[in-house]
């Protein structure tokens, strides 16, 4: 086939599509449903720039996979982890933590920290830099990207 | 060629085994099999044609780790990366194998990647397959008249080339029960980075006296290798410094690099012998 009906769930929302197999998810959520919230950074995946989080808590790069074999799947970016207008903690401590700079990375990083803390709560820095191997920062140094994972990681435990 | 845009193709997806061997027995050389399809749509970005492309995403059982204390570990063709750096029963029983797929790519690729999928790609390069290869094992291949069982010694017959024959499905890979101690190591600029060198050891132990290893090495040759005359030196002998020593020297005799863009064949070829000698040294502590 060279198109194939699926279903994404993207943000909560389903979407019925007719995808070209050989489109990416990126490509899908960005040009075919107008949210260019993910980014495009090698489009190889060295850099992390796309990456979304599926089916709960697992990180991966929507530049290499194929939209066409996501039917069904549950897709969040990082436009849909507020709630009622309210920034998730992962967000505000990006910003209060001043975790961006030019801000290209800060999605696919944001999505990151959203599967590091679903998985691990309470990580050590070491485990934050290990997990954050796959996503290419050119402007922080990455401090204050562990600094504002762990504010996050502080808070929400607070507030559980 | 774009690193954006992918060349067109027909996308088959196979919902069971029995289909996935029937469309392989039709298409042949003309389908590439995807499995998590982090290595085949960076190839296809790059240039690489194919008419179709084999998605293995709704083949339902096949991301499974099966281990059992007799036959060993079963690794089914869609078990992820992932799934192997989470897995005690890996980690305690294979650490070669663990130890590769912690380093192998980004988490965000091991939650795609397999290990499957790594060891048909065929690269010389591949972490987990100088585990496998190590650990030693059998890739299963099904075909339509039947499934048959290729030793991990011969199954890489040349650069990015396999014994699978290409209406052959790869189900899974199979490591037995009884391996020796295992290790690990990798040389590279960053740690996301492909080996520009990479070992991985098994030995087998009675007190200090190492019975028998196996000893592979990646990025040295064509296809993944084993150090053979290494292994004979180590055989029957208690591992001492004075054996490593002559364990280095005999791996950096045998190896035969290439210079490319991750190192040159004059660095390679230095530290080879070093790193295996650090990978049994791994393997023992």
């Amino acid at each position: 086939m060279k198109t194939r009906s699926i279903t994404l769930y993207v943000n909560g929302e389903a979407y019925s599509l007719n995808v070209a197999v050989n489109r990416t998810l990126l490509q899908v959520l960005r040009e075919d449903l107008g949210m260019p919230e993910t980014k495009y950074g090698c489009g190889t995946g060295e850099c992390g720039a796309c990456t979304v989080v599926v089916d709960g808590g697992k990180s991966i790069l929507a530049c290499l996979t194929l939209a066409a074999t996501m039917d069904g799947a549950k897709i969040t970016t990082a436009a849909g982890l507020e709630t009622d207008g309210k920034l998730n903690p992962i967000q505000e401590a990006f910003i209060s933590e001043h975790a961006v700079q030019c801000g290209y990375c800060t999605p696919g990083m944001v999505m990151k920290s959203v599967s590091i803390l679903a998985k691990n709560p309470k990580p050590t820095e070491e485990e934050i830099r290990r997990e954050l191997e796959g996503n290419i920062c050119r402007c922080t140094g990455y401090v204050k990207i562990v600094q504002a994972i762990q504010k996050a990681s502080e808070v929400m435990a607070s507030t559980r | 060629m774009s690193s954006r845009i992918l060349p067109e193709f027909d996308l088959l997806v196979p919902q069971s085994i029995p289909e996935a061997v029937e469309m392989l027995s039709k298409y042949q050389n003309k389908a590439a099999v995807m499995a998590g399809g982090t290595d085949l749509l960076v190839l296809m970005k790059a240039g690489l044609k194919s008419d179709y492309v084999m998605a293995l995403d709704e083949v339902s059982g096949l991301d499974y780790l099966i281990y059992d204390p007799t036959d060993g570990l079963r690794i089914g063709a869609m078990a992820k990366l992932a799934q192997v750096v989470d897995s005690d029963i890996v980690r305690t029983n294979y650490p070669a194998l663990w130890q590769s797929a912690c380093v192998n790519g980004t988490p965000q690729t091991r939650n795609r990647a397999t290990v499957v999928g790594n060891i048909l790609r065929a690269s010389p390069a591949g972490d987990c397959c100088a585990a496998v290869l190590a650990l030693g094992g059998t890739v299963v291949l099904q075909g339509a008249a039947g499934k048959r069982e290729v030793d991990i010694d011969n199954f890489w017959t040349g650069y990015r080339q396999t014994a699978r024959q290409p209406f052959e499905f790869a189900v899974e890979f199979k490591i037995p029960a009884k391996v020796g101690k295992s290790a690990f190591k990798r040389m590279t600029r960053s740690d996301q980075d492909l080996s520009k060198l990479n070992a991985a050891v098994s030995l087998d132990m009675a007190g200090n006296v190492c019975q028998g290893a196996r000893l592979a090495m990646g990025c040295v040759a064509p296809t993944l290798v084993r150090m053979k005359k290494a292994e004979e030196i180590i055989k029957g002998k208690e591992i001492t410094e004075a054996v490593l020593k002559d364990v280095e020297a005999a791996v950096k005799a045998d190896v035969t690099p290439i210079d490319d863009v991750r190192s040159s064949a004059w660095y390679r070829k230095e530290v080879a012998g070093v790193l295996v000698k650090r990978t049994i040294e791994k393997a023992l502590a």
